[in-house]
């Protein structure tokens, strides 16, 4: 028998017996009544009606409780699943009398029921979101991929097909490294920033610069920046994203190249080659028969040339420092004989300019360790200085001595305008030069700041004392070769690299 | 500046100028030639370096960026034994190119000799040479 006739035969027998209890009241009561009290048979039926009435109202108020309940908690249940609207408690099924297995059976099937509504709800909204990220990960501009914690590519996005130029399945499933011919700049690989990550972290992050990929069938390679995002908990397996940043064009051509200064000064170059040439060829020529004034005028335009040549290199090294390129090969040198030749070349434009340059060198100076190129920079550009500001003055003065500190000393010291004490503190800045003095004097203001970058890549100092109308003294030092080969822990002939900005990592002798 | 003195014959005299900017070949050839040299002039790499390889030269002046093949690669092509099994010539590095810094040593370090051109004048270029027989 199912639930439900069980639960109709309850309410079948309930009835029955309700009635029967009525029946049996009703009369047992009028015939006791028409027995005891000897009424009349119109008074007995009359009192009959009433309490049949009041019993069948309390009989049909029963009847219905017990058939309706059934219902009212099916109801409840029902309230009680539904998403929307006020919460309902769960119905009390083992209270009801009549028909509990059948609400109970019904309750589970509607508690059942509601739980698989409920899944698939909640797989759909699944579905959405993977459907959301698939083709996020999908149209993300960049190339994607990801890996799993063997190194196995276990997602590759399209623009990362497109970029790698080979078929899908020849990456997803693969091994990163035997997919994709990678190689980095330096030690620090994805390979070994993975190793370290899956021993000390949880999640890490990093990216290279600069890394090259060969791909098959094509002569270049690509170049691109890579991020990378390490996360051992990922539920779904996804250990290591990996994003890159083609950058081949770019890269390519810093490869090849040259930058926008390097190449103007190749183009300033060629021309000034040529005009000192021919200077020097009319010198050869013309000069013995040339009168005093275009005698002069020919060893300006010949200083002019220097001159031109020297600022030329100025806006060389200032990019090289910029750029943190310029590299100083330091070299055991004799500083009088670096002095001797920067003097010298400067002689012509000093000359012109009707000044003398009195040198004094100290006769014990150690051996120092300078690259010689751009140590002549610093002299030249600080005796190019001197000359210029000396304005009518005659003589500019150069010494080089061994100071207390055991370094060796060198001042150039004219007696000219001077500096105003406001602009003395900016002086060794890029561009910086004294407003009033610009208009007497030529030149960019780059040669103080280059001077002070190459001697303090060197491991020197470099100030300046000034009085107007006195002249100014720059005075800078260089390291004996003796101590910079003891910075450097050794005694190496073979000179030092360094950069402007500190030492020169790659340089064996500085590794740890 | 002053005026040129004659000087000595030099020991070693036969020059290749590979150098693509006519007017300064021209400059360095009539300062060369004046002091007693003998100078080959090629504007195109690949023929300047077959003629340098010919190894009749005493003095190699090599231009870095010339046409048809660079001038580091004629250098490491006249360095390499296997390329250049004969070769004599002191290598004389002239450019107005500016390289990186280490790329310089490391051309420094294969030749010669290493001149910015802008620099020297062709007197000076003569007295370099000059100092290279001592």
């Amino acid at each position: 028998m199912d639930f439900f006739s069980k639960y109709r035969s309850q309410i079948h027998t309930k009835t029955m017996l309700l009635m029967l209890v009525l029946q049996v009241f009703v009369v047992g009561s009028g015939w006791l009544l028409y027995l005891t009290n000897r009424t009349d048979m119109m008074q007995t039926l009359a009192a009959m009606s009433v309490l049949a009435l009041c019993g069948t109202i309390l009989f049909a108020r029963l009847v219905t409780h017990t058939a309706t309940e059934p219902i009212h908690m099916v109801w409840q249940a029902i309230q009680h699943i539904a998403p929307h609207g006020e919460a309902q408690p769960a119905p009390k099924v083992e209270s009801l009398g009549a028909g509990q297995e059948l609400v109970s059976n019904l309750v589970n099937h509607i508690y059942q029921m509601a739980s698989v509504v409920d899944d698939i709800e909640r797989t759909n909204a699944k579905k959405i979101q993977d459907i959301h990220t698939n083709f996020v990960a999908n149209t993300l501009p960049l190339p994607f991929l990801v890996l799993d914690k063997s190194d196995t590519i276990v997602y590759v996005n399209e623009a990362a097909v497109s970029y790698f130029a080979v078929p899908l399945d020849e990456l997803e499933g693969k091994n990163v490294y035997t997919a994709l011919d990678l190689s980095f700049s330096d030690d620090q690989t994805l390979a070994s920033w993975l190793k370290e990550a899956r021993v000390s972290s949880v999640t890490s992050r990093s990216k290279w610069e600069r890394v090259r990929i060969g791909l098959p069938g094509q002569k270049d390679t690509r170049q691109f920046d890579l991020a990378a995002h390490y996360n051992k908990a990922n539920p779904m397996g996804y250990e290591t994203m990996l994003v890159l940043f083609d950058h081949t064009e770019v890269y390519s051509q810093d490869d090849q190249a040259m930058s926008f200064v390097a190449l103007s000064v190749h183009e300033l170059r060629t021309p000034l080659t040529l005009l000192r040439g021919y200077i020097e060829v009319f010198d050869e020529e013309l000069g013995p028969n040339l009168n005093g004034e275009l005698k002069d005028f020919m060893k300006k335009m010949d200083a002019s040339a220097q001159q031109l040549a020297a600022f030329v290199d100025n806006i060389l090294n200032v990019a090289k420092i910029e750029d943190n390129q310029l590299t100083l090969q330091l070299h055991e040198e004799k500083w009088e004989d670096v002095l001797r030749t920067v003097v010298n070349d400067l002689r012509l434009r000093a000359g012109v300019r009707g000044v003398t340059i009195k040198a004094t060198v100290a006769r014990d100076l150690p051996t120092v360790g300078v690259d010689r190129y751009s140590i002549y920079e610093v002299v030249a550009n600080l005796l190019d200085n001197a000359i210029k500001y000396a304005k009518g003055t005659k003589e500019v003065h150069l010494n080089a001595v061994l100071n207390k500190d055991g370094v060796v000393e060198t001042s150039i010291k004219d007696f000219g305008l001077g500096i105003d004490a406001t602009i003395l503190p900016h002086i060794f800045d890029k561009f910086y030069r004294n407003h009033r003095n610009r208009a007497q004097i030529g030149g960019t203001g780059l040669g103080l700041y280059l001077s002070r970058a190459i001697v303090l890549a060197h491991g020197g100092q470099i100030s300046v004392s000034s009085k107007v109308n006195e002249g100014s003294t720059f005075t800078f030092t260089v390291l004996p070769y003796s101590k910079l080969a003891e910075q450097g822990k050794t005694g190496d002939t073979n000179g030092i690299s360094r950069g402007a900005h500190g030492w020169i990592k790659n340089h064996s002798m500085y590794r740890e | 500046m002053e005026p040129t003195t004659p000087t000595p014959q030099p020991r070693l005299k036969k020059v290749l100028c590979i150098e693509d900017e006519h007017f300064i070949s021209e400059l360095y050839t009539r300062a060369l030639t004046r002091a007693g040299y003998e100078v080959d002039v090629q504007l195109d790499g690949q023929k300047g370096l077959a003629a340098a390889q010919t190894d009749v030269y005493d003095i190699i002046l090599l231009d870095l960026m010339v046409p048809s093949i660079t001038g580091i690669e004629i250098l490491r092509t006249l360095r390499d034994p296997r390329e250049t099994p004969k070769m004599h010539a002191r290598i004389i590095i002239t450019t107005n190119l500016e390289q990186r810094d280490d790329v310089r040593a490391d051309i420094e370090h294969q030749a010669d000799g290493y001149l910015v051109k802008a620099e020297i004048t062709p007197h000076q270029l003569v007295e370099f040479l000059g100092r290279l027989e001592s």
